[in-house]
């Protein structure tokens, strides 16, 4: 399944929500959706899962047009909204047999579908809860349950690990991983973007309605930060000694933004590999005792902080 | 053809795996689980319990009574169309209202179901519920029976009445919670239905009392008694469906072409009503009976003119991309197809050939009822649609002129305010004046549409109706260029190149 979006615009009155923004996905991809609050990723994935028309542009799920055929569209699309369920007078199970019939599955076809999603999902021991007395995580579970059911090839998820606990964070990550392995296309907006990081392999980066950046995770991160930073630090690391090591690095070649950063030693390596290499053995050469000499990844937080200006519309 | 036989032939092939409409099934599972209608259940049968066995004692003790029976059905009947005509419809629209929260794609609408589905399921659901109760009630019903004073027949005659009836009712309950309105308005509204279901409920007792006074085994030979039924029944049928048809085009996306069954419906019911009414005329002999038709067409037309004219001028890309290409389907389409200025084609077409065919066929055919008044009852109708298109049409140039950036709506609420404001002036002005009577209110007041109704003779009539076409000459003048821009606006859009999106990732996932 290609998921195409194609110069994608929604105005809202004088508002332009998305304007003119186009990437693209396939199965087995994680793509993340990044950007601020206001920044048009909500209503990009209204338009992807039929809820919203685009004033302009178009959403192509394996050639199907969202506009054009928004009903054949909507069988390919799994969307979990940021809202969760809280019916106060249905079970889970009769929730998800719900969407179940809703989406013509019939008889035995749609007793094991429910069943196979409440195992998947892990809401199998929870099936007789009522929704509104389950927890944020659990709803989350049923509400990426209820999406799945039908089994979509694109699952569109708007804010999913939002108000979550680290471990059911981890477990809805896993989920998700699992979701690509079956070769789903998953499209995920969050604003954990070191978990994106983790599981992504492409990312959008959107604001005030327009793309930022876009590409795979790698793509991104050597575009939007060439540099890369050098953390160093000593055997016995006091200010004397780190102040000894600035001068020093002050000094040499590649380096540059040399500043201590508690109990270390950072630096801009405007240099390749080798060039960290050679500051290295030269440090060493003039008997600084480094027990660390690492460089510190840019993710995906650091280039969203650097992109975006946290703009509104 | 072929296709419509083929979906048909599917249709009736899969009968094995035909299964309940899912929203039904979710409905009942709710309404099984909840205290309200289980509550409500309960003390319906109790209520009945004790009416029965207080008028079983009061009554017993007269024992040449041949009315027990009457006086117990009527209790019963009262108590029936209390708890069917105001707790069903009132539980209906609530739940309805409480889903339908603008941009709640929770539930419903983020499934596959159609919209007229999920009303069809709302409607269904409360259908089983009336039915429920209905079944509680009926043991009762047909004990009283045994008790003399009332016919079997009358006793089903009327549970079949007041569970028609209650089920329109449910339908409007389910459009009005349709409404695109905010909390507050929805809870005044259910301020108003509930204080509108006393009068509902008194005509209900009303209507069944007359049956059961006339009784109505002896009428069920009679071929004037099936007429009418058939005629209320059809009658019933068709505004629940004008309901139906409403409330589904209120839950569609407003991508899609909500005005399309709307605009169809209310043509194909015009057109019906219009060929039963020729037909009654010709057969009674009596041209009049057109008004019949004519009348509501023109208060139909009139609500449906303050509706189209608060509709956007923008097309959505799904909708245009629907408009035919060929100019003579496109022409025809165009009356059809969301707009303002299609939807006051319409309108305008349809009150052109309702006022010309029913003229036409009055002065024809000869008058009974309305005999020599018929000129002035068509002089007022004109008028009153004169005015009324002159009200739209100006809060329309106001609205696209000077608040263009304000939504639509407005139109349809300047419309309204400018009637009301003209109406109403006047009379404050001659209040501070010190000149305010009852002579003064009924002289002529030229732009006042309510003044019509109390013209003194037909020259004010006139003059009303020379005033009111000069105003719409002028509107129709102001208007002309926006109207022309929507007709030239009004085709397919052009095919846009093909946007490159950037190339897919190729990196795969790896836990």
């Amino acid at each position: 399944m290609k998921v195409q979006v194609n110069n994608l615009r929604k105005e809202f009155g004088r508002t332009v929500a998305v304007n003119d923004i186009s990437f693209a996905f396939d199965s087995g991809h994680i793509f993340g959706f990044v950007g601020p609050n206001g920044a048009g990723k909500t209503t990009t994935m209204r338009i992807i899962s039929t809820i919203e028309e685009p004033t302009a542009g178009d959403v192509l799920l394996n050639g199907i047009s969202v506009c054009e055929e928004p009903e054949l569209a909507r069988r390919a699309v799994g969307y979990v909204p940021d809202t969760l369920p809280a019916h106060g007078d249905i079970t889970v199970h009769e929730y998800l047999d719900f969407f179940a019939r809703a989406y013509g599955l019939k008889g035995k076809k749609r007793t094991q579908a429910v069943e196979a999603i409440e195992e998947f999902t892990n809401v199998t021991g929870i099936r007789e809860k009522h929704l509104k007395a389950l927890s944020k995580g659990m709803k989350q579970r049923v509400s990426l349950g209820r999406a799945l059911v039908y089994d979509p090839d694109v699952l569109v998820l708007d804010e999913p690990a939002a108000g979550l606990d680290p471990r059911a964070r981890v477990e809805l990550r896993e989920l998700l991983l699992v979701l690509a392995e079956r070769r789903k296309a998953i499209l995920i907006s969050s604003h954990i973007l070191t978990e994106l990081t983790e599981i992504c392999n492409g990312v959008v980066i959107i604001e005030r309605g327009r793309i930022l950046e876009t590409g795979t995770i790698e793509e991104v991160l050597k575009k939007s930060a060439p540099r890369r930073t050098v953390a160093i630090r000593l055997l016995e690391s006091n200010s004397h000694q780190n102040a000894q090591l600035l001068k020093e690095l002050l000094q040499t070649p590649f380096v540059e933004n040399a500043r201590e950063v508690t109990k270390e030693v950072h630096f801009e390596l405007t240099g390749d590999e080798a060039a960290a290499c050679a500051i290295l053995g030269g440090l060493i050469a003039k008997k600084y005792q480094i027990i660390e000499f690492r460089q510190t990844k840019a993710n995906l937080e650091d280039i969203f902080m650097n992109v975006t200006k946290g703009g509104v519309q | 053809m072929t296709a419509a036989f083929t979906k048909l032939k599917t249709h009736f092939a899969n009968w094995r795996e035909w299964e309940f409409n899912p929203i039904v099934i979710k409905e009942l599972r709710q309404g099984v689980r909840s205290w309200t209608v289980t509550g409500m259940l309960l003390l319906f049968l109790v209520v009945l319990l004790l009416t029965s066995l207080a008028l079983l004692i009061a009554e017993s003790f007269d024992a040449g009574n041949l009315e027990m029976g009457g006086k117990m059905f009527s209790a019963f009947v009262v108590i029936l169309a209390g708890a069917s005509a105001f707790f069903i419809p009132l539980y209906t629209g609530v739940r309805v209202a409480a889903e339908r929260v603008e941009n709640n794609h929770d539930l419903l609408y983020v499934s596959t179901l159609s919209p007229a589905r999920i009303i069809w399921g709302k409607f269904l659901c409360s259908a089983y519920i009336v039915l429920l109760f209905f079944s509680a009630c009926m043991p009762f019903m047909a004990f009283t029976n045994l008790l003399r004073g009332v016919d079997l027949p009358t006793v089903f005659f009327i549970l079949a009445f007041l569970f028609l009836v209650v089920c329109a009712i449910n339908m409007v309950a389910i459009f009005l919670a349709c409404l695109p309105l905010s909390r507050p308005f929805k809870f005044l509204f259910v301020i108003y239905g509930i204080f509108q279901s006393f009068g509902v409920i008194g005509s209900l007792v009303a209507a069944c009392f007359e049956f059961m006074q006339t009784g109505v085994g002896a009428k069920l030979s009679e071929g004037n008694f099936w007429i009418g039924v058939l005629t209320a029944l059809l009658l019933g049928l068709a505004v629940t469906g004008l309901f139906f048809v409403l409330a589904v085009a209120l839950i569609t996306p407003p991508s899609a072409n909500r005005a399309w069954p709307v605009r169809i419906y209310l043509t194909g019911f015009w057109l019906l009503g219009g060929g039963a009414a020729l037909f009654w005329g010709v057969q009674t002999g009596e041209a009049d009976r057109l008004l019949a038709w004519a009348y509501p067409t023109l208060v139909i037309m009139l609500l449906a003119l303050l509706v189209t004219i608060s509709n956007s001028d923008a097309l959505s890309l799904r909708v245009r991309r629907t408009i035919p290409a060929s100019a003579v389907k496109r022409f025809f389409a165009f009356f059809f197809f969301n707009g303002a200025a299609g939807g006051l084609a319409w309108v305008a077409a349809i009150l052109a050939v309702t006022y010309g065919t029913a003229s036409a066929i009055i002065s024809a055919l000869p008058t009974k009822g309305i005999g020599s008044a018929s000129p002035s009852v068509g002089i007022t109708s004109l008028t009153i649609a004169a005015y009324a298109f002159d009200y739209t049409l100006t809060g329309l140039f106001i609205q696209r002129k000077f608040l263009p950036r304000r939504p639509p709506k407005l139109a349809g609420l300047l419309a309204i305010l400018l009637a009301g404001g003209w109406a109403i002036a006047p009379v404050i002005i001659l209040f501070f004046v010190n000149q305010l009577s009852w002579r003064s209110v009924e002289g002529l007041q030229l732009g006042n549409v309510f003044n019509v109704f109390s013209a003194r003779d037909d020259h004010q009539l006139m003059a009303h109706l020379f005033f009111a076409c000069g105003w719409l000459g002028l509107a129709v003048a102001l208007n002309g260029k926006w109207f022309v821009q929507q007709v030239r606006n009004f085709r397919p859009p052009q095919p846009a190149a093909q946007a490159v999106p950037p190339p897919l990732p190729t990196q795969e996932i790896s836990r």
